[in-house]
C-alpha cells in the first residue's frame, strides 16, 4: 500500500490533479488516486489538499463534474467525487453534486422512448429498459459502468445523511439502479459494459465490469447475484489485466468472499498467467484500493 | 465520369462544402491543431488498390512498402498516425486488425521517412485498451509498442465544432494525436456489421471519440445517428488514407460475434469512400445500399465504374460474406 501510495504521489500533476497516463489531469484518475492516498491511511495533507483543488476547478455550475477541466459538460464523473471521503472532498459544492447525480437518467428512461418503444409493440417487455440506470454522457442511454459508480455514490450520501436528498428518495434510486445491473447481466453470470444481447447473440461479461457491478450489489441476497459472484471467480482465477483483476477482488470482497491473493502482475509463473501492469494511475489506484479493501477499509462502501 | 474531375455531390454536400468555404473550414477548432483536419475540396476518387496477400506472413512489409510507392505518398518528415480497429478480443474469432499488418505500416512509413509514426485507437467497450492490445497479440509483434501507443480514449481533446453536420452533433471533443497528425492511416478489419451493415475505413473513426470524455461505449454518436456521424468524422478527415486487412475478415453478426472468413486481401487507397465502396463489392454487399456511404458521396457516385481500381480485380477476390437476415437486401447483385 505504501508503494502504491509513492508512486501515485510521485505521478502527481503540478496542478495538483493526476493524469491516465501522463500529461493533462483528468477528474476520474484525480479521484481514485485521492480515494487511495485516503485508505492508505497516512496523511498526505498537502498532495490531497492540492487534487481538491484541482478537483475543485472541474465542478460546473449546474454542479456536476467535468471530466477535464477544459470539457464544458458535466458527466458520470460526478459520481467519483462524492466517493471521496468527506473531510477530503469537503472543499466543492457536495450538495449540489449530489441533486446533479440523482437527476441523471438514461435516455431510453424518458418517457418518448418508452412511448416509441410501446408504439412499435416492444413496450417494456425488454426487461432492462424497465429501470433507470446512468449514463456516460448526459443524453444517452445507461450503461453498467456510470450506473454502478452512481449506485456507490447514492449509499453513501444514504450512509452520511443530510444531503438535499430525501433517503426514500435515494433508497428508490438505489433499487432503480440495482435492478437495472440485475436486468444487464450477461447469460454467463457476469457483466459487461452493458449490452448483453446484440441482435438476438448472446454478449460475454468483462472481469472489471463484472467486479464493478458486484461492488454495487453489495449486501444483495439474490440468486442472480450469487451467480455473479461464482462468475467473478472464475474470471479472477484466469485474469490477466491488472486492473480488472482489482475490480474483481473488490467486488468478490464486498460479498464476502475469502480474502484473495492474486497473483503478483508482471511477475508469471504459471505459463504467462499473471496480471500485467501497465503503469497508468488507475491501476495503480484501484490496485491500492482492492488491498485496502482486503485489509478491512473499503473506500468504496465505508463513510 | 471522369475520376479526374470533381464529383457530382450530392445537394447537401455542396451545402456542406459552400459552408466550409465560408467559415474556411470544415470545422471551427480550437487552437491550431488543424493539420489532419483542413479541409479537402470535393475531388475525384483516388484509386484503390486490392493486393492479394494469402497469409499474415513477413510479406506484408513488402507489401505496405509497395503501397506506399503505388499512392505516391510522401510522409518524408510527417508524423503518422496508425489507427487500427481494436474492439474486443476474442480467441475463437477475428475481431481486431492484424498486429502484423499494422506492424508491416508502423516499419513501412518509417522507412518513407516519416517523422514519428504511432500507433493510436480508443475502443468502445473496454476500459483497459492495453490489456485489449495485450491479448490481441501487439506487445508480442510490435517491439516497444507501449512506447508507440496512444490510448485515444485518454489522450489531450481539443472541442472541434460541425458546420452544418448530418448527425444531430454540434461538437465533439477529440484527441489532440489525431488533430495534430499529418496524416491518419485507418487500418479496418474487413467487417460486416450489425448495424451498418458493413465496418471498414470510415466507421474505424469512431475509435477517435474519446471514451474518457464520452465512456464506455461512445453512445452519444449512437443517439445522433450512427451513419450521419460517420459521414461527419469523414468529413472531418478528408485526408484519411486507408489500409484494410481484408486477410482474413469477419462475416454474419460482425463487428464482434461474426465468423473468421478467408479473404486474403488488403485494399488500400486516399479516398475512403472509395476504399469502403470497393470493400463492400468484395463481399457481396452493394455500396450504394449502404447508408453512411450513400450519405457521404450520394449513391450516383459509388458506381465502380467511378472508382479507379488498381492491382487484383474485384471479380477476382470476390468472396459473398454471409450476411444477417436483418441485411439481406444490402446483398450486391452479381
Amino acid at each position: 500500500m505504501m508503494l502504491y501510495s509513492e508512486d501515485l504521489l510521485g505521478r502527481q500533476n503540478a496542478d495538483g490533479g493526476w493524469s491516465y497516463f501522463r500529461g493533462g489531469s483528468w477528474t476520474e484518475p484525480t479521484c481514485y488516486a485521492l480515494m487511495a492516498l485516503a485508505a492508505s491511511g497516512r496523511g498526505h495533507e498537502v498532495e490531497v489538499r492540492r487534487g481538491m483543488e484541482w478537483l475543485q476547478r472541474c465542478q460546473r455550475p449546474d454542479g456536476g463534474f467535468a471530466p477535464r477541466e477544459s470539457v464544458r459538460e458535466s458527466t458520470w464523473v460526478t459520481a467519483l467525487t462524492l466517493l471521496l471521503p468527506t473531510p477530503t472532498g469537503g472543499s466543492f459544492d457536495r450538495p449540489h453534486a449530489e441533486t446533479w447525480t440523482v437527476e441523471q437518467t438514461g435516455r431510453e428512461s424518458g418517457w418518448v422512448f418508452r412511448l416509441r418503444l410501446w408504439m412499435l409493440g416492444a413496450g417494456s417487455s425488454a426487461d432492462s429498459m424497465s429501470f433507470d440506470g446512468w449514463p456516460w454522457y448526459p443524453g444517452a442511454a445507461a450503461w453498467v459502468g456510470p450506473t454502478a459508480l452512481s449506485i456507490l455514490a447514492l449509499q453513501k450520501m444514504d450512509k452520511r445523511g443530510g444531503g438535499p436528498i430525501s433517503r426514500s428518495d435515494l433508497k428508490k434510486r438505489i433499487a432503480q439502479g440495482r435492478g437495472y445491473l440485475l436486468a444487464r447481466r450477461c447469460r454467463d453470470g457476469g457483466w459487461n459494459h452493458g449490452s448483453t444481447r446484440a441482435l438476438g447473440y448472446d454478449s460475454d461479461s468483462y472481469p472489471e465490469t463484472t467486479g464493478l457491478a458486484l461492488l454495487a450489489l453489495h449486501g444483495l441476497n439474490d440468486p442472480k447475484v450469487r451467480q455473479g459472484v461464482v462468475r467473478g471467480e472464475q474470471q479472477l482465477a484466469v485474469c490477466r489485466s491488472s486492473e480488472g483483476a482489482s475490480w474483481l477482488r473488490l467486488g468478490l470482497g464486498a460479498h464476502g468472499r475469502p480474502p484473495l491473493t492474486p497473483p503478483i502482475p508482471n511477475q508469471a509463473s504459471d505459463g504467462g498467467k499473471a496480471p500485467v501492469m501497465h503503469g497508468g494511475v488507475m491501476e495503480i489506484a484501484i490496485a491500492a484500493l482492492a488491498e485496502a479493501a482486503q485489509a478491512g477499509r473499503n473506500s468504496f462502501l465505508d463513510v | 465520369m471522369n475520376p479526374e474531375k470533381p464529383l457530382e455531390p450530392t445537394r447537401r454536400a455542396w451545402t456542406k462544402a459552400s459552408g466550409l468555404a465560408a467559415a474556411g473550414g470544415v470545422i471551427a477548432a480550437t487552437g491550431a491543431l488543424e493539420s489532419c483536419t483542413r479541409p479537402a475540396r470535393l475531388q475525384a476518387w483516388a484509386p484503390v488498390s486490392i493486393y492479394r496477400a494469402a497469409t499474415y506472413s513477413e510479406e506484408l512489409y513488402a507489401l505496405v512498402r509497395r503501397i506506399i510507392a503505388e499512392h505516391a505518398l510522401d510522409v518524408r518528415g510527417k508524423r503518422v498516425v496508425l489507427k487500427p480497429n481494436l474492439v474486443e478480443f476474442d480467441a475463437h474469432t477475428v475481431i481486431n486488425t492484424d498486429p502484423k499488418l499494422v506492424h508491416a505500416a508502423l516499419e513501412a512509413f518509417r522507412a518513407a521517412g516519416a517523422a514519428d509514426v504511432r500507433i493510436a485507437e480508443g475502443p468502445g467497450h473496454r476500459r483497459v485498451t492495453l490489456d485489449l492490445a495485450d491479448a490481441s497479440g501487439y506487445f508480442s509483434t510490435v517491439p516497444n509498442f507501449e512506447s508507440l501507443f496512444t490510448d485515444l480514449n485518454l489522450d489531450e481533446t481539443t472541442r472541434v465544432d460541425f458546420v452544418r453536420p448530418l448527425s444531430k452533433l454540434q461538437s465533439l471533443y477529440l484527441p489532440n494525436t489525431i488533430l495534430g497528425c499529418d496524416l491518419l492511416v485507418s487500418m479496418p478489419k474487413l467487417k460486416t456489421h450489425h448495424w451498418t451493415g458493413a465496418t471498414l475505413s470510415m466507421k474505424n473513426l469512431f475509435g477517435l471519440v474519446p471514451g474518457g470524455v464520452y465512456g464506455w461505449p461512445k453512445n452519444v454518436l449512437h443517439w445522433a445517428g450512427i451513419p450521419q456521424c460517420i459521414a461527419d468524422l469523414h468529413m472531418l478527415f478528408p485526408k484519411t488514407f486507408a489500409i484494410v486487412d481484408g486477410i482474413v475478415g469477419m462475416e454474419g453478426n460482425g463487428p464482434i460475434q461474426g465468423t473468421p472468413r478467408a479473404v486474403g486481401v488488403v485494399v488500400a487507397g486516399a479516398s475512403p469512400v472509395a476504399v469502403d465502396a470497393t470493400c463492400c463489392r468484395i463481399m457481396g454487399l452493394d455500396p450504394t445500399r449502404i447508408r453512411y456511404l450513400q450519405l457521404t458521396a450520394g449513391e450516383q457516385n459509388l458506381g465502380e465504374d467511378l472508382i479507379p481500381q488498381k492491382g487484383e480485380r474485384i471479380e477476382s477476390v470476390a468472396t459473398d460474406f454471409v450476411v444477417l437476415p436483418e441485411h439481406a437486401g444490402l446483398r450486391l447483385s452479381r
